[in-house]
């Protein structure tokens, strides 16, 4: 019996390899460091929430960063990504699922040899049951909202975002300030 | 599998957690997504000056900030004292790059590290000078022209 209970722990702590997610799976491929196509249900939780019991309503409002339990095998992901092409997280475009259960599609991704788990990049979401998918793009639509007078200008959000252009007016590109990169940047991009 | 339904045990387990514990780390705020996907290129090269601006956009994009450890380990920062504007905040924003000291409450979760920073001991600001080995990573980060 206490052989049997032992093999049952050791089945139950063990998740899920993330071959069993490709299963249906239409996530686009990348091209990532350890990149796995992967769908599966999962329940959106706040993560500071679920890992340390600070749990205000709705999720915090979209302030916090946002994990999946996966319901197959009880793992907390952390998704790293949503599916727009650059620089943008998860969180905003699962914010509206907050303590939701859904089905997800996209990429866990990462080397086994520099971590020892797996993140997600969240292509696509839906409601668990539903037939709806919605792809991952919000982030930019909630960024012009609270961007109307940079919104309208062409080329990437991240090149207009105000607090970014501050961050680099104050520190410079390379974060060092801006006298001590003077030099530098004439000589990689000219005068 | 099946005598595990005969006994009651439901297949889904629950995740693995250990007791969180007081830490203290020094390490590096960098962009988790670059980082682990290599999307940027090698994990050298999406750290330190060379990868600055990049880092600015993805902590305003909220993509998670971890602080990399000497020793490799990357601990996800969920909070920085009182604000838990871990989704883009400016808080995270602002020492994008930097090396911080911090102290905090390290909860380990599935084997991923967490960590709720009560304060800054350090902040020692962007100390790796990675753009003297890979210029601007990506290369569309350099600026088209000095002001």
């Amino acid at each position: 019996m206490r052989m049997m209970l032992m093999i049952c722990a050791a089945l139950l702590a063990t998740p899920a390899t993330a071959q069993q997610f490709a299963e249906g799976s239409e996530a686009a491929e990348w091209g990532l460091l350890g990149e796995e196509k992967a769908r599966f249900e999962a329940d959106v939780v706040d993560l500071l929430c679920r890992v340390a019991g600070d749990c205000p309503a709705d999720c915090g409002a979209g302030r916090r960063q946002l994990g999946l339990l996966r319901v197959a095998d009880g793992v907390l992901v952390l998704p790293l990504k949503n599916g727009q092409p650059l620089f943008s997280g998860a969180a905003t475009d699962l914010a509206p699922y907050c303590g939701q259960r859904v089905t997800v599609d996209g990429l866990l991704i990462g080397d086994p040899d520099q971590t020892p788990v797996k993140y997600y990049m969240v292509q696509a979401v839906r409601p668990a049951g539903s037939d709806g998918w919605a792809k991952t793009e919000r982030f930019t639509e909630v960024w012009a909202e609270r961007n109307p007078d940079r919104a309208d200008k062409s080329g990437e959000w991240y090149r207009h975002d105000p607090r970014v252009e501050g961050q680099i007016a104050a520190q410079g590109y390379l974060g060092r300030g801006t006298a001590e990169e003077a030099e530098y940047l004439k000589g990689l991009v000219g005068e | 599998m099946r005598f595990l339904a005969l006994l009651g045990i439901p297949l889904a387990a629950p995740a693995l957690a250990a007791e969180p514990q007081r830490i203290q780390v020094t390490g590096e705020a960098i962009d988790t997504w670059c980082y682990f996907s290599g999307v940027m290129g090698g994990a050298d090269a999406v750290v330190g000056t060379a990868h600055h601006t990049c880092a600015l956009w993805c902590a305003a994009g909220g993509i998670p900030v971890g602080l990399l450890a000497e020793d490799g380990t990357v601990y996800m920062v969920l909070r920085i004292g009182a604000d838990d504007h871990a989704n883009g905040g400016d808080t995270l924003l602002t020492v994008a790059s930097h090396t911080l000291t911090a102290d905090g409450i390290l909860h380990v979760r599935d084997g991923i590290n967490y960590l709720l920073v009560d304060e800054v001991v350090e902040d020692a600001g962007v100390t790796r000078l990675s753009h003297l080995d890979y210029d601007f990573v990506p290369p569309f980060a350099a600026p088209q022209k000095v002001e």
